[in-house]
Protein backbone atom coordinates (compact mmCIF):
# COMPACT_ATOMS: atom_id res chain seq x y z
CA UNK A 1 0.00 0.00 0.00
CA UNK A 2 2.60 2.43 1.14
CA UNK A 3 4.52 1.49 -1.94
CA UNK A 4 1.89 2.24 -4.68
CA UNK A 5 1.20 5.48 -2.81
CA UNK A 6 4.97 6.54 -2.81
CA UNK A 7 5.18 5.00 -6.14
CA UNK A 8 2.69 7.38 -7.48
CA UNK A 9 3.81 10.48 -5.96
CA UNK A 10 7.39 10.00 -7.46
CA UNK A 11 5.07 9.45 -10.67
CA UNK A 12 3.46 12.62 -10.27
CA UNK A 13 6.69 14.20 -9.56
CA UNK A 14 8.29 13.13 -12.60
CA UNK A 15 4.98 14.69 -14.56
CA UNK A 16 5.32 17.42 -13.15
CA UNK A 17 8.74 18.29 -13.41
CA UNK A 18 8.78 16.84 -16.81
CA UNK A 19 5.54 19.53 -18.02
CA UNK A 20 7.03 22.35 -16.47
CA UNK A 21 10.29 21.95 -18.14
CA UNK A 22 8.58 21.68 -22.14
CA UNK A 23 5.44 23.63 -21.37
CA UNK A 24 7.21 27.16 -22.00
CA UNK A 25 9.12 25.69 -25.09
CA UNK A 26 6.35 24.30 -26.66
CA UNK A 27 4.41 27.31 -25.63
CA UNK A 28 6.34 29.25 -28.05
CA UNK A 29 5.95 27.89 -31.07
CA UNK A 30 2.41 27.23 -30.19
CA UNK A 31 0.81 30.90 -29.91
CA UNK A 32 1.90 31.64 -33.19
CA UNK A 33 1.60 29.47 -36.32
CA UNK A 34 5.35 28.77 -38.09
CA UNK A 35 4.01 29.93 -41.26
CA UNK A 36 4.34 33.25 -39.53
CA UNK A 37 7.19 33.07 -36.83
CA UNK A 38 9.39 32.07 -40.19
CA UNK A 39 7.91 35.78 -41.88
CA UNK A 40 8.91 37.67 -38.79
CA UNK A 41 12.67 36.22 -39.15
CA UNK A 42 12.94 38.77 -42.28
CA UNK A 43 12.26 41.56 -39.77
CA UNK A 44 15.25 43.83 -39.86
CA UNK A 45 16.08 43.46 -36.43
CA UNK A 46 15.71 39.73 -36.28
CA UNK A 47 18.31 39.67 -39.49
CA UNK A 48 20.37 41.99 -37.79
CA UNK A 49 20.65 40.70 -33.85
CA UNK A 50 21.09 37.09 -35.80
CA UNK A 51 24.31 39.14 -37.60
CA UNK A 52 26.04 40.42 -34.17
CA UNK A 53 25.08 36.94 -32.15
CA UNK A 54 26.49 34.95 -34.95
CA UNK A 55 29.66 37.28 -35.59
CA UNK A 56 30.20 37.82 -31.67
CA UNK A 57 30.37 34.32 -30.91
CA UNK A 58 32.37 32.67 -33.36
CA UNK A 59 34.76 35.80 -32.19
CA UNK A 60 34.28 34.44 -29.03
CA UNK A 61 34.29 30.86 -29.24
CA UNK A 62 37.97 31.71 -32.13
CA UNK A 63 39.22 33.17 -28.31
CA UNK A 64 38.20 30.38 -26.14
CA UNK A 65 39.32 27.66 -28.12
CA UNK A 66 42.42 29.25 -28.97
CA UNK A 67 43.57 30.46 -25.54
CA UNK A 68 40.81 27.90 -23.68
CA UNK A 69 42.70 24.56 -25.26
CA UNK A 70 46.27 25.51 -24.31
CA UNK A 71 46.01 26.37 -20.97
CA UNK A 72 43.08 23.28 -20.08
CA UNK A 73 46.26 21.28 -21.33
CA UNK A 74 48.76 22.33 -18.75
CA UNK A 75 45.89 22.74 -16.25
CA UNK A 76 45.13 19.25 -17.00
CA UNK A 77 48.17 17.69 -17.29
CA UNK A 78 50.75 19.95 -14.76
CA UNK A 79 50.74 19.14 -11.36
CA UNK A 80 51.45 22.03 -9.19
CA UNK A 81 50.59 23.40 -5.31
CA UNK A 82 47.41 25.80 -5.66
CA UNK A 83 45.90 23.86 -9.10
CA UNK A 84 42.65 22.53 -7.67
CA UNK A 85 41.87 26.44 -6.44
CA UNK A 86 43.01 27.32 -9.97
CA UNK A 87 41.08 25.20 -11.54
CA UNK A 88 38.30 26.32 -9.04
CA UNK A 89 38.79 29.64 -10.16
CA UNK A 90 38.53 29.40 -13.85
CA UNK A 91 34.76 27.72 -12.85
CA UNK A 92 33.77 30.54 -11.10
CA UNK A 93 32.32 32.64 -14.23
CA UNK A 94 30.02 29.57 -14.48
CA UNK A 95 28.04 29.75 -11.45
CA UNK A 96 28.37 33.61 -11.63
CA UNK A 97 25.23 35.75 -11.76
CA UNK A 98 25.29 37.39 -15.40
CA UNK A 99 24.40 40.93 -13.86
CA UNK A 100 27.76 40.29 -11.58
CA UNK A 101 29.94 39.61 -14.97
CA UNK A 102 29.01 42.96 -16.31
CA UNK A 103 29.64 44.54 -12.91
CA UNK A 104 33.53 43.07 -13.41
CA UNK A 105 33.92 43.82 -17.09
CA UNK A 106 33.03 47.03 -16.15
CA UNK A 107 35.24 47.50 -13.11
CA UNK A 108 37.77 46.06 -15.20
CA UNK A 109 37.64 47.23 -19.00
CA UNK A 110 35.54 49.91 -18.16
CA UNK A 111 36.29 53.41 -18.92
CA UNK A 112 37.12 54.36 -15.63
CA UNK A 113 37.58 50.63 -14.63
CA UNK A 114 41.54 48.81 -13.77
CA UNK A 115 42.82 48.92 -16.96
CA UNK A 116 40.31 51.44 -18.34
CA UNK A 117 43.42 54.30 -18.04
CA UNK A 118 45.67 51.95 -20.19
CA UNK A 119 43.41 51.38 -22.79
CA UNK A 120 42.47 54.24 -23.15
CA UNK A 121 46.24 55.66 -23.63
CA UNK A 122 46.03 52.98 -26.43
CA UNK A 123 43.43 54.80 -27.98
CA UNK A 124 40.84 52.16 -27.15
CA UNK A 125 37.74 52.20 -25.48
CA UNK A 126 35.60 49.15 -25.03
CA UNK A 127 32.58 50.04 -23.38
CA UNK A 128 28.86 49.95 -26.04
CA UNK A 129 31.41 48.32 -28.58
CA UNK A 130 31.21 44.68 -30.53
CA UNK A 131 34.08 44.33 -29.19
CA UNK A 132 32.43 44.06 -25.62
CA UNK A 133 30.14 41.79 -26.67
CA UNK A 134 32.86 39.65 -27.68
CA UNK A 135 34.20 39.92 -24.14
CA UNK A 136 31.27 39.41 -22.47
CA UNK A 137 30.21 35.93 -24.46
CA UNK A 138 34.02 34.65 -24.27
CA UNK A 139 33.77 35.83 -20.25
CA UNK A 140 30.71 34.10 -19.17
CA UNK A 141 30.81 31.21 -21.88
CA UNK A 142 34.47 30.03 -21.84
CA UNK A 143 34.57 28.40 -18.32
CA UNK A 144 32.18 25.54 -19.91
CA UNK A 145 34.83 24.57 -22.70
CA UNK A 146 37.64 24.80 -20.16
CA UNK A 147 36.08 22.80 -17.74
CA UNK A 148 35.20 19.85 -20.50
CA UNK A 149 38.69 20.37 -22.01
CA UNK A 150 40.33 19.64 -18.70
CA UNK A 151 38.24 16.98 -17.78
CA UNK A 152 38.92 15.25 -21.67
CA UNK A 153 42.68 15.89 -21.65
CA UNK A 154 43.04 14.25 -18.44
CA UNK A 155 41.67 10.97 -19.79
CA UNK A 156 44.58 11.16 -22.14
CA UNK A 157 46.85 8.01 -21.40
CA UNK A 158 50.08 9.55 -20.59
CA UNK A 159 51.75 6.06 -21.36
CA UNK A 160 50.54 6.99 -25.14
CA UNK A 161 52.01 10.22 -24.80
CA UNK A 162 55.13 8.57 -23.35
CA UNK A 163 54.84 6.20 -26.77
CA UNK A 164 54.98 9.51 -29.19
CA UNK A 165 57.46 10.44 -27.44
CA UNK A 166 59.99 7.69 -27.64
CA UNK A 167 59.15 6.94 -30.88
CA UNK A 168 60.83 10.10 -31.65
CA UNK A 169 57.97 13.01 -31.77
CA UNK A 170 58.13 16.30 -30.11
CA UNK A 171 56.17 17.71 -27.98
CA UNK A 172 54.35 19.78 -30.18
CA UNK A 173 54.00 17.09 -32.77
CA UNK A 174 52.77 14.54 -30.41
CA UNK A 175 50.03 17.31 -28.84
CA UNK A 176 48.84 18.02 -32.38
CA UNK A 177 48.79 14.30 -33.71
CA UNK A 178 48.36 12.31 -30.47
CA UNK A 179 46.91 14.10 -27.39
CA UNK A 180 44.46 16.17 -29.86
CA UNK A 181 43.06 13.49 -31.84
CA UNK A 182 42.33 11.36 -28.72
CA UNK A 183 40.37 14.24 -26.79
CA UNK A 184 38.72 15.49 -30.07
CA UNK A 185 35.44 14.30 -28.83
CA UNK A 186 35.45 15.99 -25.51
CA UNK A 187 36.26 19.15 -26.77
CA UNK A 188 33.92 19.67 -29.36
CA UNK A 189 31.60 18.88 -26.88
CA UNK A 190 32.77 21.38 -24.60
CA UNK A 191 33.00 23.88 -27.49
CA UNK A 192 29.19 23.09 -28.43
CA UNK A 193 28.40 23.74 -24.78
CA UNK A 194 30.28 26.87 -24.42
CA UNK A 195 28.78 28.11 -27.61
CA UNK A 196 25.47 27.64 -26.65
CA UNK A 197 25.94 29.61 -23.60
CA UNK A 198 27.33 32.60 -25.18
CA UNK A 199 24.81 32.60 -27.33
CA UNK A 200 22.20 33.10 -24.93
CA UNK A 201 24.76 35.83 -22.73
CA UNK A 202 22.42 38.88 -21.83
CA UNK A 203 23.24 40.13 -18.54
CA UNK A 204 26.81 40.97 -18.97
CA UNK A 205 26.38 42.44 -22.39
CA UNK A 206 23.35 44.53 -22.14
CA UNK A 207 25.29 46.14 -18.86
CA UNK A 208 29.05 46.66 -20.63
CA UNK A 209 28.23 46.51 -24.10
CA UNK A 210 25.05 47.94 -24.16
CA UNK A 211 22.53 47.51 -26.98
CA UNK A 212 22.71 49.14 -30.05
CA UNK A 213 20.50 47.69 -33.58
CA UNK A 214 23.12 45.79 -35.90
CA UNK A 215 26.25 46.79 -33.66
CA UNK A 216 25.74 45.38 -29.62
CA UNK A 217 22.14 43.72 -30.03
CA UNK A 218 22.43 40.05 -30.15
CA UNK A 219 19.06 38.28 -30.20
CA UNK A 220 18.39 38.07 -26.48
CA UNK A 221 18.77 41.66 -25.83
CA UNK A 222 16.36 42.09 -29.46
CA UNK A 223 14.09 39.87 -27.68
CA UNK A 224 14.02 42.11 -24.62
CA UNK A 225 13.86 45.10 -26.43
CA UNK A 226 11.07 44.03 -28.98
CA UNK A 227 9.25 42.39 -25.95
CA UNK A 228 7.45 45.98 -25.65
CA UNK A 229 7.23 46.63 -29.17
CA UNK A 230 5.96 43.25 -30.91
CA UNK A 231 5.42 39.82 -29.14
CA UNK A 232 5.38 38.06 -32.22
CA UNK A 233 9.35 39.00 -33.12
CA UNK A 234 10.01 38.58 -29.84
CA UNK A 235 8.41 34.94 -30.25
CA UNK A 236 9.95 34.20 -33.30
CA UNK A 237 13.73 35.25 -32.35
CA UNK A 238 12.71 32.83 -29.05
CA UNK A 239 11.67 29.98 -31.21
CA UNK A 240 15.06 30.69 -33.42
CA UNK A 241 17.24 30.30 -30.11
CA UNK A 242 15.36 27.51 -29.32
CA UNK A 243 16.11 25.29 -32.46
CA UNK A 244 19.73 26.70 -32.51
CA UNK A 245 20.39 25.44 -28.62
CA UNK A 246 18.36 22.39 -29.47
CA UNK A 247 20.05 21.93 -32.48
CA UNK A 248 23.78 22.67 -30.45
CA UNK A 249 23.35 20.33 -28.13
CA UNK A 250 21.89 16.91 -30.15
CA UNK A 251 25.03 17.58 -31.62
CA UNK A 252 26.82 17.55 -28.49
CA UNK A 253 25.35 14.16 -27.50
CA UNK A 254 26.30 12.92 -30.83
CA UNK A 255 30.01 14.03 -30.49
CA UNK A 256 30.16 12.43 -26.85
CA UNK A 257 28.66 8.97 -28.10
CA UNK A 258 31.20 9.28 -30.62
CA UNK A 259 34.55 9.74 -28.10
CA UNK A 260 36.10 6.68 -27.18
CA UNK A 261 34.55 5.23 -24.00
CA UNK A 262 36.67 2.19 -23.39
CA UNK A 263 40.33 3.08 -23.07
CA UNK A 264 41.02 0.24 -25.73
CA UNK A 265 39.63 2.04 -28.35
CA UNK A 266 42.01 4.80 -27.62
CA UNK A 267 44.36 3.46 -29.71
CA UNK A 268 42.45 2.78 -32.76
CA UNK A 269 41.37 6.81 -32.12
CA UNK A 270 44.94 7.73 -32.33
CA UNK A 271 46.26 5.87 -35.34
CA UNK A 272 43.68 6.72 -37.54
CA UNK A 273 44.09 9.97 -37.25
CA UNK B 1 16.99 2.21 -1.88
CA UNK B 2 14.28 3.11 1.06
CA UNK B 3 15.68 5.81 2.25
CA UNK B 4 16.25 7.56 -1.25
CA UNK B 5 12.79 6.95 -1.27
CA UNK B 6 11.74 9.10 2.18
CA UNK B 7 13.72 11.66 1.02
CA UNK B 8 12.40 12.07 -2.11
CA UNK B 9 8.75 12.03 -0.98
CA UNK B 10 9.73 14.38 1.74
CA UNK B 11 10.80 16.97 -1.23
CA UNK B 12 7.60 16.52 -2.51
CA UNK B 13 5.50 16.82 0.54
CA UNK B 14 7.83 20.04 1.04
CA UNK B 15 7.16 21.76 -2.20
CA UNK B 16 3.54 20.56 -2.12
CA UNK B 17 3.32 22.60 1.44
CA UNK B 18 4.94 25.25 -0.03
CA UNK B 19 2.79 26.16 -2.56
CA UNK B 20 -0.19 25.53 -0.43
CA UNK B 21 1.15 28.12 2.05
CA UNK B 22 2.17 30.60 -0.87
CA UNK B 23 -1.53 30.43 -2.11
CA UNK B 24 -2.50 30.88 1.29
CA UNK B 25 -0.48 33.94 1.99
CA UNK B 26 -1.87 36.03 -0.70
CA UNK B 27 -5.23 35.48 0.40
CA UNK B 28 -5.44 36.50 3.81
CA UNK B 29 -3.41 40.15 4.37
CA UNK B 30 -5.95 43.26 4.04
CA UNK B 31 -6.36 45.54 2.52
CA UNK B 32 -4.49 43.85 -0.41
CA UNK B 33 -0.71 44.79 -1.46
CA UNK B 34 -1.00 46.21 -4.65
CA UNK B 35 1.49 45.54 -7.74
CA UNK B 36 2.08 48.88 -9.34
CA UNK B 37 4.09 48.64 -12.96
CA UNK B 38 5.42 52.15 -13.17
CA UNK B 39 7.92 53.73 -15.24
CA UNK B 40 11.77 53.62 -14.29
CA UNK B 41 11.98 57.04 -13.89
CA UNK B 42 9.59 56.55 -10.48
CA UNK B 43 11.96 54.31 -8.92
CA UNK B 44 12.97 56.58 -5.81
CA UNK B 45 9.95 58.74 -6.18
CA UNK B 46 7.10 56.23 -5.61
CA UNK B 47 8.71 53.98 -2.56
CA UNK B 48 8.70 57.28 -0.67
CA UNK B 49 4.84 58.04 -1.28
CA UNK B 50 3.68 54.27 -0.57
CA UNK B 51 5.98 52.04 0.87
CA UNK B 52 4.13 49.25 1.15
CA UNK B 53 3.25 48.56 -2.12
CA UNK B 54 5.13 46.19 -4.37
CA UNK B 55 6.62 47.80 -7.29
CA UNK B 56 8.12 46.70 -10.65
CA UNK B 57 10.04 49.15 -12.47
CA UNK B 58 11.21 49.47 -15.83
CA UNK B 59 10.90 50.63 -19.67
CA UNK B 60 6.66 52.23 -19.28
CA UNK B 61 6.65 50.36 -23.29
CA UNK B 62 7.71 47.35 -21.71
CA UNK B 63 5.48 47.32 -18.47
CA UNK B 64 2.83 48.05 -20.89
CA UNK B 65 3.64 45.03 -23.07
CA UNK B 66 3.61 42.96 -19.73
CA UNK B 67 0.17 44.09 -19.21
CA UNK B 68 -1.12 43.20 -22.49
CA UNK B 69 0.38 39.72 -22.30
CA UNK B 70 -2.07 39.36 -18.52
CA UNK B 71 0.82 39.81 -15.75
CA UNK B 72 -1.37 40.32 -12.47
CA UNK B 73 -0.58 44.00 -12.32
CA UNK B 74 -3.06 46.42 -10.41
CA UNK B 75 -1.86 49.59 -11.44
CA UNK B 76 0.17 51.03 -14.42
CA UNK B 77 2.20 54.14 -14.05
CA UNK B 78 3.80 55.01 -17.53
CA UNK B 79 6.29 58.18 -18.34
CA UNK B 80 3.75 59.23 -21.22
CA UNK B 81 0.17 59.48 -21.59
CA UNK B 82 0.03 57.41 -25.07
CA UNK B 83 0.53 54.16 -23.63
CA UNK B 84 -1.89 53.97 -21.03
CA UNK B 85 -4.34 55.52 -23.59
CA UNK B 86 -3.82 52.67 -25.51
CA UNK B 87 -4.18 50.12 -22.88
CA UNK B 88 -7.30 52.09 -22.36
CA UNK B 89 -8.61 51.92 -25.81
CA UNK B 90 -8.04 48.04 -25.66
CA UNK B 91 -10.22 47.86 -22.78
CA UNK B 92 -7.11 46.63 -20.01
CA UNK B 93 -7.32 49.71 -17.95
CA UNK B 94 -9.55 52.74 -16.54
CA UNK B 95 -9.18 55.83 -17.45
CA UNK B 96 -5.66 57.20 -16.95
CA UNK B 97 -5.09 59.79 -15.13
CA UNK B 98 -2.38 62.55 -15.42
CA UNK B 99 -0.46 62.79 -11.81
CA UNK B 100 2.50 64.85 -12.30
CA UNK B 101 5.22 66.07 -14.86
CA UNK B 102 9.36 65.98 -15.94
CA UNK B 103 11.44 67.16 -17.95
CA UNK B 104 14.52 66.17 -21.05
CA UNK B 105 17.99 67.28 -19.55
CA UNK B 106 20.96 66.12 -21.19
CA UNK B 107 23.46 64.87 -18.62
CA UNK B 108 27.00 64.07 -19.44
CA UNK B 109 30.21 62.51 -16.42
CA UNK B 110 30.44 64.85 -13.69
CA UNK B 111 33.31 67.37 -14.62
CA UNK B 112 31.90 67.26 -18.07
CA UNK B 113 35.32 65.25 -19.45
CA UNK B 114 34.23 65.99 -23.07
CA UNK B 115 33.69 69.54 -22.68
CA UNK B 116 30.00 69.84 -23.81
CA UNK B 117 28.29 73.16 -23.77
CA UNK B 118 25.02 72.00 -24.28
CA UNK B 119 23.02 70.00 -26.94
CA UNK B 120 24.28 72.07 -29.86
CA UNK B 121 28.04 70.17 -29.51
CA UNK B 122 26.56 67.03 -29.47
CA UNK B 123 27.29 66.07 -33.32
CA UNK B 124 31.05 66.44 -32.56
CA UNK B 125 32.66 62.92 -33.79
CA UNK B 126 33.96 60.25 -31.87
CA UNK B 127 31.05 61.59 -29.41
CA UNK B 128 29.11 58.46 -27.57
CA UNK B 129 26.00 58.92 -26.94
CA UNK B 130 22.89 56.91 -25.59
CA UNK B 131 19.57 57.60 -25.52
CA UNK B 132 16.21 55.83 -25.00
CA UNK B 133 15.26 53.39 -27.83
CA UNK B 134 12.10 53.97 -29.94
CA UNK B 135 8.78 53.19 -28.22
CA UNK B 136 10.86 53.65 -24.68
CA UNK B 137 9.00 56.71 -23.65
CA UNK B 138 12.41 58.66 -22.66
CA UNK B 139 13.57 57.43 -26.46
CA UNK B 140 10.79 59.07 -28.05
CA UNK B 141 11.06 62.31 -26.29
CA UNK B 142 14.79 62.40 -27.19
CA UNK B 143 13.58 61.78 -30.96
CA UNK B 144 11.65 64.72 -30.63
CA UNK B 145 13.92 67.32 -29.02
CA UNK B 146 16.89 65.93 -31.66
CA UNK B 147 14.22 66.64 -33.87
CA UNK B 148 13.46 69.89 -33.02
CA UNK B 149 17.10 70.88 -33.03
CA UNK B 150 17.97 69.34 -36.23
CA UNK B 151 19.87 66.78 -34.93
CA UNK B 152 17.69 63.76 -36.11
CA UNK B 153 20.72 61.86 -37.28
CA UNK B 154 22.26 61.42 -33.89
CA UNK B 155 20.07 58.72 -33.60
CA UNK B 156 21.84 56.38 -36.13
CA UNK B 157 24.31 57.79 -34.30
CA UNK B 158 24.20 56.61 -31.10
CA UNK B 159 26.49 54.25 -29.02
CA UNK B 160 23.59 52.46 -27.57
CA UNK B 161 19.37 51.99 -27.09
CA UNK B 162 18.40 51.24 -23.81
CA UNK B 163 15.51 50.01 -22.39
CA UNK B 164 14.79 52.26 -20.17
CA UNK B 165 15.65 56.04 -18.58
CA UNK B 166 17.70 54.78 -15.56
CA UNK B 167 19.92 52.40 -18.06
CA UNK B 168 21.07 55.59 -19.73
CA UNK B 169 21.89 57.01 -16.50
CA UNK B 170 24.21 54.47 -15.74
CA UNK B 171 25.48 54.26 -18.86
CA UNK B 172 26.70 58.03 -18.02
CA UNK B 173 27.88 57.54 -14.75
CA UNK B 174 29.88 54.94 -15.43
CA UNK B 175 31.27 56.81 -18.27
CA UNK B 176 30.87 54.30 -20.88
CA UNK B 177 29.21 57.22 -22.68
CA UNK B 178 29.84 60.92 -23.10
CA UNK B 179 26.29 61.94 -22.92
CA UNK B 180 22.36 60.99 -22.80
CA UNK B 181 19.00 62.29 -22.35
CA UNK B 182 17.59 61.47 -19.12
CA UNK B 183 14.73 63.18 -16.92
CA UNK B 184 15.61 65.75 -14.58
CA UNK B 185 14.54 63.94 -11.54
CA UNK B 186 17.00 61.24 -12.93
CA UNK B 187 19.27 63.32 -12.93
CA UNK B 188 18.80 65.01 -9.44
CA UNK B 189 18.72 61.47 -8.25
CA UNK B 190 22.20 60.88 -9.09
CA UNK B 191 23.63 64.46 -8.08
CA UNK B 192 27.48 65.11 -8.15
CA UNK B 193 27.20 62.17 -10.53
CA UNK B 194 26.72 64.26 -13.35
CA UNK B 195 26.70 67.48 -15.43
CA UNK B 196 23.31 68.27 -16.71
CA UNK B 197 22.54 70.79 -19.38
CA UNK B 198 18.82 72.18 -19.71
CA UNK B 199 17.55 71.81 -23.43
CA UNK B 200 16.59 74.42 -25.14
CA UNK B 201 12.84 75.79 -23.83
CA UNK B 202 11.64 75.44 -27.85
CA UNK B 203 12.80 71.77 -28.05
CA UNK B 204 11.69 70.83 -24.55
CA UNK B 205 8.78 68.47 -25.28
CA UNK B 206 6.00 67.37 -22.87
CA UNK B 207 6.57 64.91 -20.69
CA UNK B 208 3.40 63.82 -18.27
CA UNK B 209 3.21 61.11 -16.25
CA UNK B 210 -0.08 59.22 -16.54
CA UNK B 211 -1.25 56.70 -14.45
CA UNK B 212 -4.31 54.03 -14.41
CA UNK B 213 -5.81 50.86 -12.52
CA UNK B 214 -5.46 47.41 -14.43
CA UNK B 215 -8.99 45.82 -15.38
CA UNK B 216 -10.09 42.43 -13.95
CA UNK B 217 -7.44 42.06 -10.95
CA UNK B 218 -8.58 41.48 -7.99
CA UNK B 219 -7.69 44.94 -6.38
CA UNK B 220 -9.48 46.72 -8.66
CA UNK B 221 -10.99 48.98 -6.43
CA UNK B 222 -8.30 49.49 -4.02
CA UNK B 223 -6.24 50.37 -7.36
CA UNK B 224 -8.85 52.87 -8.35
CA UNK B 225 -8.41 54.72 -4.69
CA UNK B 226 -4.14 54.59 -5.27
CA UNK B 227 -4.03 56.29 -8.73
CA UNK B 228 -6.41 58.82 -7.56
CA UNK B 229 -4.09 59.44 -4.01
CA UNK B 230 -1.34 60.11 -6.72
CA UNK B 231 -3.16 63.06 -7.57
CA UNK B 232 -3.44 64.37 -3.91
CA UNK B 233 -1.61 66.61 -1.52
CA UNK B 234 0.43 64.38 0.38
CA UNK B 235 1.21 62.60 -3.05
CA UNK B 236 2.24 66.10 -5.02
CA UNK B 237 4.13 67.26 -2.23
CA UNK B 238 6.69 64.15 -2.37
CA UNK B 239 6.93 64.24 -6.21
CA UNK B 240 7.29 67.68 -5.98
CA UNK B 241 10.64 67.60 -3.65
CA UNK B 242 12.06 64.56 -6.69
CA UNK B 243 11.70 67.58 -8.99
CA UNK B 244 8.93 66.39 -10.51
CA UNK B 245 6.83 69.21 -12.29
CA UNK B 246 2.95 70.25 -12.02
CA UNK B 247 1.05 68.71 -14.85
CA UNK B 248 0.28 70.58 -18.02
CA UNK B 249 2.47 73.20 -17.92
Amino acid sequence: MRRTLAGALVFAATAVALAFLLFPIVAIFARVPPGRLVAQLSNPVVADALVVSLKTSAIAQALVLALGTPAAFVLATRRFPGRPLVVTLTELPLVLPPAVAGIGLIAAFGRFGLLGGTLSTLGIRLGLTQAAVVLAVAFVSSPLYLRQAIATFETVDPDVVAAARTLGAGPARTFFRVVLPLARGGLAAGAALSFARGLGEFGATIMFAGSLQGVTQTLPLAIYTEFAVDFDVTLAMSALLVVVSAALLVALKVTLQWQPSRPTSRFLFATSS
Amino acid sequence: MRRRRLALLGAVAALAAAIAGAALATRSSSPPRLTVFAAASLTDVLPRIDARERYSFGGSNALAAQVQQGLPADVFASANVTLPDQLYAAGLVDKPVLFTANALVLITRKGNPSRLHGVYGLDRPGLKIVMGAAGVPVGDYTRRVLARLGLSDLVARSASQETDVREVLGKIVLGEADAGFVYATDARAVKGEVAVFAIPPNAQPKVNYAAAAVNGGPNEAAAEAWVKRLQGRAAQKKLRAAGFLRTGR
